[in-house]
């Protein structure tokens, strides 16, 4: 067959105009770095946060669905119905199709995916910002590639989410693999750093492995990686069950490795504890989001078919994660080795709302299941970011304060932060009227509407196990005496952004119902 | 299909047949009195320092990593150059598979400069 | 016996035998040599197969370029050999277990069509075409997508690479002869004039 006879459609680039954007964006950081001599990088952090805020305006205006949704938030509901046809009009925006497909149905752009970049972006944004007096201390790793790998990684991420193919997915991942690993060892001369970067790396490419062998035996059943033509084919009956099953088994292993939960959570305390603060909180909050958006493009869109079947493993990953997450948290002197145990059980938790979404082939509960779970990893990375802040908050230059003890009286060094970390750690607990209670609380209604009653009560059992280490914090900031006194030495945006972030914290557990319902309405519209 | 190779093929084995002959021959005719001086290792006409095996600088790892990464590029570039006629002859994707080439190359123009500019590729 | 049987034999045997030297020969760097001959000679048996790019990529990306970085490193670990060997029996039953899982998977996958692992096989084209255009045609249009991402992913390779290693630059006292010709006499030799100072 020639070219000609391909009958190949020229793919159309707008929908995947903000990835565009920010690849330009991030090569032209990369030569303006290269020729702009300075040491503090002052420049290239301003542009990466530039780009971050434009490719987020670009995500914005190629999405209708999403413009109406952020005009709503923004200028409240009646606004949105007035503006929005208006800014489509200037902008050209297409309408009419909900989900666009685009490169020979490789990329998929839908409102759930624009509504996890937003998000995305806006994680990333303010991880840089919360990095920035962190990296600056540091003169190893205050050069160009934190911010410009970092662009790479949410490029990848980017990728991940609107992957409409397996072969999609596996090169986003990759990316986003390949440049966390190598800001994991930016510290080249801290020995914990490099050892955590070789670990990461070690299990990373064993996990793709795995990840991958799946995809091709998925491939060998079905004759094609492309995920709806997957889901199409598993329709029509027309795959081998027991191929498929294998490719399953090594397709939600890879996955679990990625989200971290047990028993392939091995890597997690050690490339926690060990990468730099900054880099931590990267890998902490954002890519969950992206590991979430694959999870539900590869099980959910492809193999919703088989949902019997994963769901009883995500099931085995979910009970252990939050059991020994939780168990393993309570051990730990050091506070990010104690937060990645507790990153764990949290997305042991998450996996709750996945596991619910087909009750005996009945689909009526996955939109409610599915939505919890959206809405659980969102405000999970909102209130990680808040956490892993303090942290940088209280580091300066040759301190890193990541030790449980450094935490110890806080409350009279600075009440209004020790506020805000007792905000972020009832939040992390699930204490009612913040936002991880409403999280908790939605993702365990799904799992009881789905007449799951033991997997709930396990649930509860394990989250009042894990309060004790949350509790432990607030006690030791407010009734143990300080070990030092100085004064906390971050920027000023910086602690207005913490603040922002502890008030959010807050707010969305009073409010919770328009992010619940922006998660519902964009799944809604994209399944 | 297969018999296009066999050029390849006896080419692959004069080329053998070549490098093992002159050792064989060597080995035949050539006189074989050995002492220990002659066979022991020398350096310079000195005794050895030391081991032969030695730490290689980082930098050989970092050249040779690059070289790895623009190898990789021409395996992309390999199938293209294949098909290149083909592209240009179709009309629908004329400009498009030429543009496609140009993007993947300026991609890696871009970290090219970077190396070059960081000095990855200058010795000292 | 047909002469592609032949050259098939041919090229497994010494795919065989340079595999087990990879794992048995003492000297780490006869070893990785040995792995160029066996990443050879698989290229040969992919050649056979009629998978050319396949073949042009192993011995352009493995033979041509990782493996140079193998014996690089390889070179870079300054291995003591002797205690190297030294685990050997004790990584034998660990070792034996994996060789056990490789022969099981490769059962699997030589015993596919019994897993009715083909049913969706590759189409056989029957033009006598090469697949190096195939893949191209493919890979250029449809998998545009995947294809420029792959550039991006060598760049962040690139990237990684020169922010881990690139050192600062050392101060060598090197001569550079490019600005040693550029030297004036009066780059090097000042001639003061100074006023002769009375005797006190």
């Amino acid at each position: 067959m020639t070219l000609a006879e391909m009958q190949f459609v020229l793919p159309n680039l707008s929908p995947a105009s903000a990835e565009i954007f920010l690849l330009t964006m991030a090569c032209v950081i990369m030569m303006v770095d290269l020729f702009v001599k300075e040491k503090t990088r002052a420049l290239t952090f301003a542009l990466t946060q530039i780009t971050l805020v434009g490719t987020a305006a670009v995500t914005v205006l190629t999405s209708a669905g999403l413009l109406s949704i952020v005009i709503a938030v923004l200028l409240g509901p009646d606004a949105s119905a007035d503006l929005t046809p208006r800014i489509v009009e200037v902008f050209g925006i297409r309408t009419g199709e909900e989900i666009t497909y685009t490169f020979s149905s490789m990329y998929v752009a839908d409102l759930m995916g624009s509504v996890l970049k937003l998000t995305l972006y806006f994680t990333v944004f303010v991880v840089m910002l919360y990095s920035r007096s962190y990296v600056l201390d540091r003169p190893q790793m205050a050069k160009a590639e934190f911010y410009t790998l970092s662009l790479f990684a949410t490029l990848g991420m980017m990728v991940m989410i609107s992957a409409n193919h397996f072969l999609t997915i596996y090169i986003g991942l990759e990316l986003l693999s390949l440049s966390l690993y190598a800001m994991v060892a930016l510290n080249r001369d801290s020995v914990t750093a490099t050892e955590a970067a070789m670990k990461y790396f070690v299990l990373g490419a064993l996990a793709s492995g795995l990840l991958l062998y799946g995809m091709s035996m998925i491939y060998g059943a079905t004759g094609t990686l492309e995920i709806t033509g997957v889901a199409e084919r598993l329709y029509m009956g027309q795959a081998n069950k027991t191929i498929l099953i294998f490719g399953l088994v090594f397709l939600v292993s890879g996955i679990a490795f990625k989200l971290g939960v047990v028993p392939f959570h091995m890597w997690i305390p050690d490339v926690y504890h060990g990468a730099p603060t900054a880099v931590t909180l990267f890998i902490a909050s954002a890519p969950k989001l992206a590991a979430f958006a694959i999870v539900i493009r590869m099980l959910v869109n492809g193999l919703i078919v088989m949902a019997q079947d994963w769901q009883m493993m995500l099931i085995i990953l979910s009970v252990l994660s939050m059991a020994i997450g939780n168990l393993a948290a309570i051990a730990q002197t050091n506070l990010k080795r104690m937060l990645a145990y507790s990153a764990i059980s949290h997305m042991g938790f998450m996996l709750l709302g996945l596991v619910t979404g087909v009750v005996g082939g009945d689909a009526r509960f996955a939109l409610n299941a599915y939505s919890s779970s959206m809405f659980y990893v969102i405000t999970y990375a909102l209130t990680s970011v808040g956490t892993f802040g303090m942290i940088l908050l209280l580091a300066r230059a040759g301190f890193e304060s990541d030790e449980l003890d450094d935490f110890k009286g806080l409350n009279k060094r600075s009440p209004w932060f020790a506020a805000v970390m007792m905000m972020m750690m009832f939040s992390m607990a699930g204490v009612p009227f913040f936002v991880g209670f409403f999280a908790k609380f939605s993702v365990l209604q799904a799992v009881v509407a789905a007449g799951y009653l033991w997997l709930a009560l396990a649930a509860v059992f394990f989250s009042l196990i894990g309060a004790f280490y949350y509790l432990r914090i607030v006690k030791l900031m407010y009734f143990d005496p300080p070990k030092d006194m100085t004064p906390i030495q971050a920027p000023f945006d910086m602690k207005l952004l913490m603040s922002a972030n502890g008030l959010a914290v807050a707010l969305l557990g009073i409010f919770p119902q328009a992010l619940m319902s922006i998660c519902a309405y964009s799944l809604l519209r994209s399944l | 299909m297969l018999e296009n190779y066999f050029p390849v093929f006896v080419f692959i084995l004069i080329g053998i047949a070549f490098g093992i002959a002159p050792i064989v021959i060597g080995l035949l005719v050539a006189p074989h009195r050995p002492d220990s001086e002659k066979l022991s290792p020398y350096e310079c006409g000195f005794e050895a320092f030391e081991d032969a095996r030695m730490k290689f600088d980082v930098r050989y790892y970092l050249i040779a990593i690059i070289f790895i990464l623009f190898d990789l590029e021409v395996a992309f570039l390999l199938p293209w150059a294949t098909i290149f006629k083909e592209i240009v002859q179709t009309e629908s994707v004329k400009w498009f598979g030429f543009a496609e080439m140009l993007v993947f190359i300026a991609i890696l123009v871009v970290g090219y400069v970077y190396a070059w500019a960081k000095g990855a590729l200058d010795w000292e | 016996m047909e002469f592609k049987t032949f050259v098939f034999y041919f090229l497994s045997a010494i795919l065989v035998f340079a595999s087990l030297r990879v794992v048995t020969s003492r000297n780490p760097v006869h070893a990785a040599l040995y792995l160029v001959l066996a990443f050879f000679t698989a290229s040969g048996v992919w050649m056979l197969l009629q998978a050319e790019f396949l073949a042009i990529s192993l011995v352009l990306i493995y033979v041509g370029a990782v493996m140079v970085l193998f014996l690089f490193v390889v070179m870079m670990l300054d291995i003591n050999i002797d205690r190297l060997r030294e685990g050997f029996w004790s990584y034998l039953p660990l070792g034996s277990i994996i060789a056990l899982l490789m022969v099981a998977e490769m059962a699997l996958v030589l015993g596919g069509s019994y897993f009715d692992l083909f049913e969706n096989a590759v189409p056989q084209t029957g033009i006598a075409e090469s697949n190096v255009q195939a893949i191209g045609r493919l890979m250029f249009t449809e998998y545009v997508y995947p294809f420029e991402l792959a550039s991006v992913i060598l760049l962040v390779g690139i990237v990684a690479a020169v922010a881990l290693t690139q050192r600062e630059k050392r101060k060598t006292k090197a001569v550079s002869p490019s600005r040693q010709v550029f030297v004036k006499a009066k780059d090097r030799v000042r001639v003061l004039q100074m006023p002769s100072e009375p005797r006190d």
